[in-house]
């Protein structure tokens, strides 16, 4: 059965950008967020196998809707989306729970061996 | 695989633009307000479009942005640096991103933007104390503008260098999603509604071609933390239990396992881009099996990036063995472990507790509307066809008429059925393009802080129902109309500060946008309290340039000649400034208003300020037409600017030189005859005949007739080439009788 997905980001462009990502790879994107608010709500109603999370957003960021998941569910796995010069708050986000990371711009090719690296998938 | 960017450039386009936007409103507010919370926001913006900028491989526009992003981040940090010149760096800023933005939707290359970049930077090393770090724009795909095909059709032009890429030692990859062709797998189903078969990039992007792509050598990454302030990264027995996620598959009973001393070699992919927090990532992993003895290079130089050749010592004391270790390791992305060897063991301390999931919190309303995103062209698609279904309807029904009665019922049933649904079709259509006016209404503010600022006026302008919507149509149209208001009230209606207290008035000006639905109208009042309006100058002014008779100019009233400052070429603004003086004049604001079927008005009180009212209809696609006939045509005019229908014998009117005048009211108004103006034979009438009386540019006019034929509410449907040339006619519409019909443009037609 293909991965469920939830794709958390505040730019519509880039969920869609990682939504097809995930779909050319097989995956099933569930559900997504614009906000970390939403993010703790979808996680809670969809379940996913995997997340994708932003870090900068509006209302809640990245790293305490992961605090929050993680809180919720230890063994939920969040993947931040970050970008270059962002380190310091990616290593804040793993110290929060975060399973790893990708780096934008993504390309779709290491989007998926991170992802599937992280499903133990390979 | 590679992606093929050019279906998002439509997407990028709009999106960025709207970060854009609201971050120079962000920076108004922040400079009136000083927030807090703008600030957060300007950063996000920043940020977003940075990232969207750096994934479509526009590199300008993601240095600039990035650069702004440190800046606001460095007065994030210390806001007492937020000054005048800074909002406006700043302001700049946002516009050449807008412009960058908008070359490529012209599909330009956007222009690099060295000036602005320059003293950006010297801002930040200012305010932070050094230079900001190089921008990291990843060059990993890269929109080469193409005349060739649509790029979704095309295979790569540069095929994926994936082996000399990705070392091969290294986190191999999915080997079957890497060397699989795009395309090979089923393609992905585009999840975004209206997006049809390149329909995203339509304008903008078609052209836009394929994605190629250049790898990018890893060694030129830089590898420095950013300047952000670090969190707190010591590791507590606390947070290692949160760490659990990816660790599921830790063997169990580990707890019982004899404590083992390992020396661990990992090595981080040379193409990681960012090996610091990879390193981190690992580190963080290996704290959660037990005791970390020994690390090379130490934490800080690994969080730094700093690790030479990407290699990592590590020993480890733990009870979970070297499968337990691999198993640890094994998930983590871009990681090799090139060896686990045993090391001495040593008594240790107890193993991590395991986390303990806790019950799901509550966490405030999440997002509850569903909405996705349309393009513009879209809902006029939908509703142009609604249109065509509106008008198909009525001609099945006129079609009906001649059927022999016995076949009439059913026939009725199904178009009055149809006719049910399309209309109802069509309100949901019509519902659909409704936007809010906030949508024009928000560039004001900074507007006229630009304005104010270069007038040397201090302005208050409050905005209030900004939320009420109109059709989206009319609100394209409003956007300049409304600046130009904005602009006159504050150049030329508010006065200069001195100006105002030798007045005995606030120094600060006001300048008042209030929004109103009133029945089927939406009401926009702009309203300033500066120096207002003298009726007798304009009126002097009109009758020196020959627009008007001096009896004509004597017989308006105040609020007749307040709208003479719509003729083109009368103002009494003492100097044409650089501001409101050229470009669109309230010319151009009175015929764009009309055009949409609205109407506008003109309030003035002198010393106290002058109003511009603007009425407008919520939609403009369906209007109220009177029917008339001339000769054997029949044509439309909206019944927005008749005034009123009439009948009197043409051959009794009294003359004004060539011109007969219709008595109305107390007065008497000038007669056209609509078979001369608009060329259409049409035999002489004698005796009693119709006249309709209508809005003209300079008051009242009465248009002579040959039969009043009714009213009819119709869909209308624009001129295209070359109709749309000819002045006085401002659409078409079809009647259900499968006539066409033109609808007259008065105003334009008596200027022709």
């Amino acid at each position: 059965m293909a991965k469920r997905v939830l794709v958390v980001d505040d730019a519509i462009f880039m969920r869609n950008m990682i939504k097809d990502i995930f779909a050319s790879g097989g995956f099933e994107v569930v559900g997504e967020a614009a906000n970390g608010l939403e993010a703790v709500e979808k996680f809670k109603e969809f379940k996913p196998d995997l997340t994708t999370m932003d870090i900068v957003m509006p209302f809640k960021s990245g790293i305490e809707a992961t605090r929050e998941i993680i809180k919720q569910d230890s063994s939920a796995v969040v993947i931040m989306c970050s970008a270059l010069g962002q380190e310091s708050l990616v290593m804040e986000a793993i110290e929060a729970g975060a399973s790893d990371f990708i780096v934008k711009p993504f390309r779709a090719e290491d989007v998926l061996a991170v992802v599937k690296k992280v499903l133990g998938e390979v | 695989m590679t992606m093929d960017m050019s279906r998002y450039l439509g997407l990028f386009i709009s999106e960025a633009s709207e970060h854009l936007e609201a971050l120079s409103r962000d920076l108004v507010q922040l400079e009136r307000e000083g927030s807090s919370s703008a600030v957060d926001s300007m950063f996000r913006h920043a940020h977003s479009v940075k990232g969207m900028a750096s994934s479509m491989g526009f590199e300008p526009i993601a240095i600039l942005a990035h650069r702004v992003e440190d800046l606001v981040d460095a007065v994030r940090q210390d806001r007492s640096r937020l000054d005048r010149d800074l909002v406006d760096l700043l302001l700049s800023s946002a516009d050449a991103l807008l412009a960058q933005v908008r070359a490529v939707a012209d599909n330009k290359e956007p222009a690099e933007a060295t000036a602005l970049l320059q003293q950006l930077s010297a801002r930040v090393t200012t305010i932070t104390g050094h230079a900001p770090a190089t921008t990291r724009v990843a060059r990993v795909t890269v929109l080469k503008p193409a005349a060739t095909t649509d790029a979704a059709a095309e295979p790569p032009a540069n095929p994926e260098p994936a082996a000399a890429a990705k070392a091969p030692e290294a986190s191999a990859p999915a080997p079957d999603e890497t060397t699989r062709p795009p395309g090979a797998k089923s393609a992905p189903a585009d999840p975004r509604p209206g997006s049809s078969a390149g329909g995203l990039t339509s304008g903008a992007g078609a052209e836009a071609g394929a994605a190629a792509r250049e790898p990018r050598p890893a060694e030129s990454l830089a590898h420095d933390v950013a300047a952000r302030p670090a969190p707190g990264l010591e590791l507590s027995g606390g947070l290692q239990a949160a760490a659990g996620g990816a660790l599921a598959s830790k063997p169990e009973g580990e707890a019982r396992a004899p404590l083992q001393r390992w020396a661990v070699q990992l090595r981080i992919a040379p193409t990681c881009q960012v090996p610091g927090v990879r390193a981190f990532l690992v580190h963080k992993r290996l704290t959660t099996l037990g005791t970390l003895l020994d690390l090379r290079p130490a934490l800080e130089e690994l969080k730094a990036g700093r690790i030479p050749d990407g290699y990592i010592q590590v020993e480890l004391e733990t009870s979970v063995g070297d499968t337990g270790i691999h198993s640890a390791l094994r998930n983590v992305a871009e990681v090799e472990v090139v060896s686990v060897k045993a090391a001495v063991a040593a008594p240790a301390p107890a193993p991590p507790a395991a986390a303990a999931p806790d019950s799901a919190r509550a966490s405030a309303e999440a997002g509850g509307s569903r909405t996705v995103r349309v393009r513009t062209e879209l809902l006029d698609y939908f509703l142009d066809t609604v249109g065509e279904l509106m008008l198909a309807t009525a001609r099945l029904r006129e079609v009906g008429k001649v059927l022999p009665e016995n076949a009439r019922p059913e026939l009725e049933e199904g178009v009055y059925r149809l006719h049910t649904l399309v209309k109802d079709l069509h309100d949901k259509v019509m519902s659909a393009r409704m936007t809010p006016l906030s949508l024009i209404t928000d560039r004001l503010p900074r507007a006229a802080r630009d304005l104010a600022r270069r007038k040397e006026r201090e302005v208050d302008l409050v905005i209030t129902g900004a939320e009420i919507e109109l059709d989206r149509a009319i609100l394209d149209e409003l956007a300049d109309p409304l600046l130009h208001l904005l602009r006159n009230c504050i150049d030329h209606g508010l006065e200069a500060p001195e100006e105002r207290l030798a007045a005995k008035k606030g120094s600060r000006g006001r300048v008042l946008v209030a929004v109103r639905r009133a029945r089927d109208r939406v009401i926009v009042e702009i309203e300033d309290d500066g120096r207002g309006m003298d009726p007798a100058k304009l009126k002097a002014a009109a009758v020196t340039r020959g627009l008007l008779a001096p009896e004509a100019a004597a017989r308006l009233t105040d609020r007749e000649a307040f709208l003479l400052s719509c003729l083109p070429g009368v103002s009494t603004a003492k100097d044409v400034t650089d501001i409101s003086g050229r470009g669109v004049g309230m010319d151009a604001v009175k015929r764009v208003v009309e055009s949409v079927g609205g109407t506008l008005e003109i309030d003035s009180e002198r010393g106290r300020g002058t109003r511009f009212t603007l009425r407008l209809p919520l939609t403009v696609a369906v209007v109220h037409l009177l029917l008339v006939e001339v000769g054997d045509e029949v044509f439309g005019l909206p019944i927005a600017k008749v005034v009123g229908a009439t009948e009197a014998d043409g051959e009794t009117l009294s003359r004004s030189r060539e011109t007969a005048l219709l008595p109305h009211g107390n007065g008497l108004l000038p007669v056209h005859a609509l078979d001369a103006l608009l060329g259409v034979p049409a035999p002489v009438r004698r005796g009693l005949r119709p006249f309709v009386v209508m809005d003209g540019d300079s008051g009242k006019v009465a248009l002579a007739v040959d039969r009043l034929l009714g009213q009819e509410e119709v869909v209308l449907k624009p001129l295209s080439r070359p109709l749309d040339l000819l002045p006085g006619l401002s659409g078409v519409t079809i009647l259900g009788s499968g006539r066409p019909v033109f609808i007259l443009d008065v105003p334009r037609l008596l200027s022709a």
